[in-house]
This record gives structure tokens, C-alpha cells and sequence, in this order.
């Protein structure tokens, strides 16, 4: 499992249950496999220190969400202590259920932090700056050229520095590195300057006439004022097929737009990502699960993946498909990923 | 002109939409139900957020860029994402931040819709760099564009009591990057508060009124962020202190290289 548009796949459809649910035990699966799948795709030398570092932060996380949560929240009937209701925004009862809810809520945000770290893990930057929109492509030369010029520069401050450190500057105050910022700044905007005289000179043109024209860029305020609408009369308790069409239609909108500019603009690629069967499969399989969680949440049927620890803390359950539904973000295991020839 | 009309109507309807959707569960009452706000307030936040970022940016591509400026702001872009490196060897304490000076510099110098693409692209590209593509990015993205975009509003006003060149122009920058280096925590924490949601029909905020709900992000903001964000904005005023000068005199000096103008068709311009 190598393409970059599978991966993006596999994001979406994680992101899709791990925003729909707040079952402890669920989210503790998907946390274990994410771990599991993090530690498998790192350099085996450097596992431990990966696993060590992800679960200092997930640790941090957690303890400061249930934290904030337990002295801000007042709700639920297991009081642990009291603090006088005169005590500004803290006064009141400290109850085990908002401990709890805190604690949900720093499960959520580790699986998303680790999904996202996965996601850089597995692609390369090359791959992540591909999925910019071909319709961007002024951008994503910016991008490119930015991504290109990052080494010689970060080689160019370290020459720099050391002749520097030469001369006797102690590097030590903000003003000792006044010496090496200007002449990097410099060197650099030189190389600037010849890059746009060369771009010049080969012909190269930023935007086609059908750039400049307002219609796209009409199109694309529209579609994003029908996403905001849809999500206010979402607020507003309105049927929520009526915010479902506006996203659709906003979506078919933006689409076409990036369709049909991507049209005019002819790119060479010199290397282009492989489509093995795995990586097929693969991506079918996480596209199925990403519409199968839209139509759930369309439909509002999502209520067994939920938990609630208000007003009585309760055991959570785990029914099968909730279970199913949680090895989702575990299952590039199954694959064979790049990164196991390390 | 028409340029700049169009420019202003896009960039106002996307600051209007952007600050609108941070600001919901302030001012729309709805938006404060802890059922609602911690599974999808997130997502359709950063997905307005990602549709504002693209409105600016394709709004700009289809004006401003050319080959001069891809090159001036691809170069800049890399050498800003490296000054993020720089944080680990600059000495200075946590939540001190190189990143923002060259975004304020290039918006003041060259105006305010270079000054956001710095900005958004700037964390774009660093993010690629260290890895750090997630959820946060277009809140990053949109915020560090503002600061650019802001900075480009302060020169007409400067020019105006002909503040350019004195000493004042450098303290009232560094006054500036100072405010933004606390605000551009307290907007990025807008994005991620609602996830501490709590109980639903019986949420913190979901019964309270504007001045305790925003009581109520003061009391989050300050036991969480505070500290972070003055260490950044001390941070701010000693970089524009010590280099706005420099900085400047270079920007005047290349901003005449780059003035070579080709007329595709031939001929003399």
C-alpha cells in the first residue's frame, strides 16, 4: 500500500469513525492499532523512541483534556467533591462523569494527532505536494521550488554560521545571528532572482485567460457559501437532507471547477504513483466505508458507535459492527507497506 | 483597480466567513450544544476554513502571481521554513517563534496579498517539512495569512503620517507583532476549544450568555495558552527590533532587481 491517493482514502474513512464515535472502548482499539501501525511503519532502530515520544504526548493529552474538562465541566450524579458555587467558573460539584468525558475527549484528539502522523509517515512529500489540486499548479510550483531550495538553504546557514563562529561571534544573543540572517537572505534572493530570469526566459506562463476570468472564482465563493449555509441550518434543527444537498451540490461545484481548469493546464510528471492490485483494493475498501459512514450520519443511525457518560456513569458496550467499524484505521496492517523494507 | 475592488470583496466575504465560523458558539446559540460542537464543529470549521484558504489563493494566483514573484516567494517561503528549524538554536524560551517576522515584513513591504500568501504558505510548506499535515493546518494556514495580510494594511497608514524611516516605524511594528503573537494563539485555540466540550443538555456553555461564554475562554485561554503566546509576542519585538532595518533595506533593494519587466510580444517596453 504505497498511493498516495489510497492513503488519502484511508484517511477519510478514519476520520469519518473516529469523529462519529465516543465510545471509550472503541477509541482505545483504534488508539492500540494506530500505535501498532506507527511503530511497524518506523525504522526498526527507531521504534522505541517513536512509541516513547507518541505516548508521552498521547499521555499529556489526555491528562490535560480530562483536567480542564473535570474542573470546568459541573454536570453528572457521581459528586466527588464540592468547591463553593461563589468561586468563579470553577465553583461547584467535581463529578467522575466529567473525569470521564475529559478523558473521551483526549482519546479523540491522540487518534487524530496519530492518524495524521501516520499519514506524514507514509507519504512522501513529494506524494503530499501531488495532492494539491492541478488546479493550484502556480501554487504548487511555489511549493515545489520552496521544498527544493530548503536544503541548500539550511546547508548555506550552517556554512554560514561556522565561518561565523570562525571570526569569534558567540552565537549566543538574538543580535549574534544578524550576521548570518542578512547574508543568507541575501545569497538567497540572488538565486531568487536568477530562478525568475530563467523562468522568464524559457516562456513560462502562470495563468491562462480562463485563470483570470471571475467565473471560477464566483463559483468557488458560491460553493463555499452553500457549505457555510448547509452547516447553519444544520444548527438550526432543519431537516438534514437539506444541508446533505447543499454540501453535494457545493461539492459537484468545486469539482467541476478543479476538473475542468485542470483541463488547461498540461504538466509533465515524471514520476507517477503505482496503482498495485493491494493498492486498489485497498482504496476501494476505505472509499465503501467512507460512504457507509456518510450515509450513516445522513441518516442519524450512528447511535451505536455513541456513548454518554452524563448523568450516571455507566459501562460502555461494544457491538460487533461498532467493533468492525473500529479496526478500520488498523487495517494497512493486513498490507504490505512501503516501509517494511527498512 | 478592478483588481483591487475584486480583491477586497473576496477578502472581506472570506474574513467575514472565516471569523464567523471560529466565532460561532459565541454568537449563535445553537452552536453551543456539546452534542453538536464536539463531533462536527471541528470538521466544518476547518472545511470552511480549507474553502477560504482556496478562494484567497486562487483570487491570487489568477492576479498577482507571475514567474517573478513564484520565485521571490518560493525562495522566501524555504528560507522561512527553515527559520522554524532555527527555533531549536536561537536561545529563547518556549513558544518563541522566528516564523512571523518575515510574514509581517514581506505583507508591510509588498502588501497585503503577498503578505497572506507568505503566511498560508509558509505553514504549508513547513508543515510538509516536520511532518506537521493535520487537522490544525488550515486554521494555521488562514491565521498566519492574516498576519501578513494585516501587516500589508499598515503601510498606507504609516505613508499617511509619514512615519517610514523614523525610529517610530520599527516600535510600531514590534507593537504589532506583539498583538498578533497573542492573537494568533487565542484564534487558534477558537478552532480546538469546542472539542473540550462537555455534557450534552447540560454543557458549560450551552445555557451561558456571550459575557460567560467568553468569561469562560479567558479562564481556558489563560490556563492554557497564556504563557505560551507572551513568550511569543517578547519573542516578536526583539526579532522586529533587532532586524526590521536590514531586513527592509534589503527588500528595497531587490524589489528593484525584480522590476525587469518582458514583453512577451517583443519589442521595447
Amino acid at each position: 500500500m504505497t498511493n498516495a491517493l489510497t492513503w488519502a482514502s484511508w484517511l477519510l474513512a478514519s476520520l469519518a469513525i473516529l469523529l462519529s464515535t465516543r465510545n471509550p472502548l472503541l477509541l482505545s482499539l483504534i488508539l492500540i492499532l494506530l500505535l501498532t501501525l506507527g511503530t511497524r511503519m518506523t525504522e526498526p532502530g527507531s521504534r522505541k523512541r517513536w512509541l516513547g515520544q507518541n505516548l508521552s504526548f498521547i499521555g499529556t493529552m489526555i491528562f490535560l483534556s480530562s483536567l480542564i474538562n473535570f474542573i470546568f465541566t459541573h454536570s453528572g450524579n457521581s459528586e466527588l467533591f464540592t468547591l463553593p458555587q461563589s468561586w468563579f467558573l470553577i465553583g461547584g460539584p467535581f463529578t467522575l462523569e466529567s473525569l470521564v468525558y475529559g478523558t473521551i475527549n483526549g482519546l479523540v484528539i491522540s487518534s487524530l494527532y496519530l492518524t495524521f502522523a501516520i499519514l506524514n509517515k507514509a507519504l512522501s512529500v513529494e506524494q503530499l505536494t501531488r495532492l494539491i489540486p492541478t488546479a493550484f499548479y502556480p501554487l504548487t510550483l511555489i511549493t515545489t521550488i520552496s521544498l527544493t531550495f530548503f536544503p541548500s538553504i539550511q546547508e548555506r546557514t550552517a556554512q554560514i554560521k561556522e565561518a561565523q563562529m570562525i571570526r569569534g561571534n558567540p552565537m549566543k544573543k538574538l543580535s549574534d545571528w544578524l550576521p548570518i540572517l542578512i547574508p543568507l537572505m541575501v545569497t538567497s534572493l540572488e538565486n531568487a532572482v536568477q530562478l525568475s530570469e530563467s523562468m522568464t526566459a524559457r516562456g513560462f506562463q502562470t495563468h491562462t485567460e480562463d485563470q483570470k476570468s471571475p467565473k471560477g472564482l464566483v463559483l468557488l465563493i458560491l460553493s463555499t457559501f452553500l457549505v457555510f449555509s448547509g452547516w447553519i441550518l444544520s444548527l438550526f434543527s432543519y431537516p438534514s437532507w437539506t444541508s446533505w444537498s447543499l454540501y453535494l451540490i457545493a461539492f459537484l461545484g468545486i469539482a467541476l471547477l478543479f476538473i475542468a481548469l485542470s483541463r488547461k493546464v498540461k504538466i509533465v510528471h515524471l514520476h507517477k504513483d503505482r496503482w498495485t492490485t493491494a493498492d486498489i483494493a485497498a482504496a476501494l475498501l476505505f472509499l465503501l466505508i467512507s460512504l457507509l459512514m456518510v450515509s450513516l450520519i445522513i441518516s442519524q443511525k450512528t447511535a451505536f458507535l455513541t456513548y454518554d457518560p452524563y448523568p450516571t456513569l455507566k459501562f460502555p458496550s461494544l457491538p460487533l459492527t461498532a467493533l468492525l467499524l473500529g479496526l478500520v484505521p488498523g487495517a494497512p496492517l493486513l498490507f504490505n507497506l512501503s516501509h517494511d523494507r527498512h | 483597480m478592478k483588481s483591487k475592488i475584486q480583491s477586497l470583496i473576496v477578502n472581506s466575504f472570506v474574513f467575514l466567513l472565516g471569523f464567523l465560523s471560529l466565532l460561532a458558539p459565541f454568537v449563535v446559540p445553537q452552536a453551543r450544544d456539546a452534542s453538536f460542537s464536539s463531533t462536527s464543529f471541528p470538521v466544518m470549521v476547518s472545511l470552511i476554513i480549507i474553502l477560504c484558504v482556496l478562494i484567497i489563493l486562487f483570487e491570487a494566483q489568477a492576479t498577482v502571481l507571475n514567474t517573478k514573484l513564484i520565485a521571490f516567494l518560493g525562495i522566501l517561503i524555504a528560507l522561512n521554513a527553515g527559520l522554524r528549524f532555527l527555533e531549536t538554536a536561537i536561545p529563547g524560551p518556549a513558544g518563541f517563534s522566528p516564523v512571523f517576522f518575515l510574514i509581517i515584513m514581506t505583507g508591510y513591504f509588498f502588501g497585503g496579498r503577498l503578505g497572506f500568501l507568505m503566511g498560508a504558505m509558509t505553514m504549508l510548506v513547513s508543515g510538509l517539512i516536520t511532518g506537521g499535515v493535520g487537522p490544525w493546518l488550515p486554521g494555521q494556514m488562514i491565521t498566519a495569512g492574516w498576519v501578513g495580510q494585516s501587516a500589508g494594511l499598515l503601510k498606507p497608514l504609516l505613508k499617511r503620517w509619514r512615519i517610514p524611516g523614523k525610529p517610530s516605524e520599527v516600535i510600531i511594528l514590534a507593537f504589532f507583532s506583539a498583538f498578533w503573537g497573542m492573537l494568533y494563539g487565542a484564534i487558534m485555540n477558537l478552532w480546538f476549544w469546542p472539542f473540550l466540550g462537555a455534557a450534552p443538555g447540560q454543557t458549560w456553555f450551552q445555557g451561558a450568555t456571550l459575557a460567560e461564554n467568553i468569561g469562560r475562554y479567558a479562564t481556558y485561554y489563560l490556563a492554557t495558552s497564556v504563557v505560551w503566546d507572551v513568550t511569543r509576542s517578547i519573542g516578536n519585538i526583539l526579532i522586529v527590533t533587532f532586524l526590521t532595518r536590514p531586513v527592509l533595506r534589503i527588500f528595497t533593494r531587490f524589489n528593484q532587481r525584480f522590476s525587469f519587466h518582458v514583453n512577451p510580444k517583443g519589442g521595447q517596453q
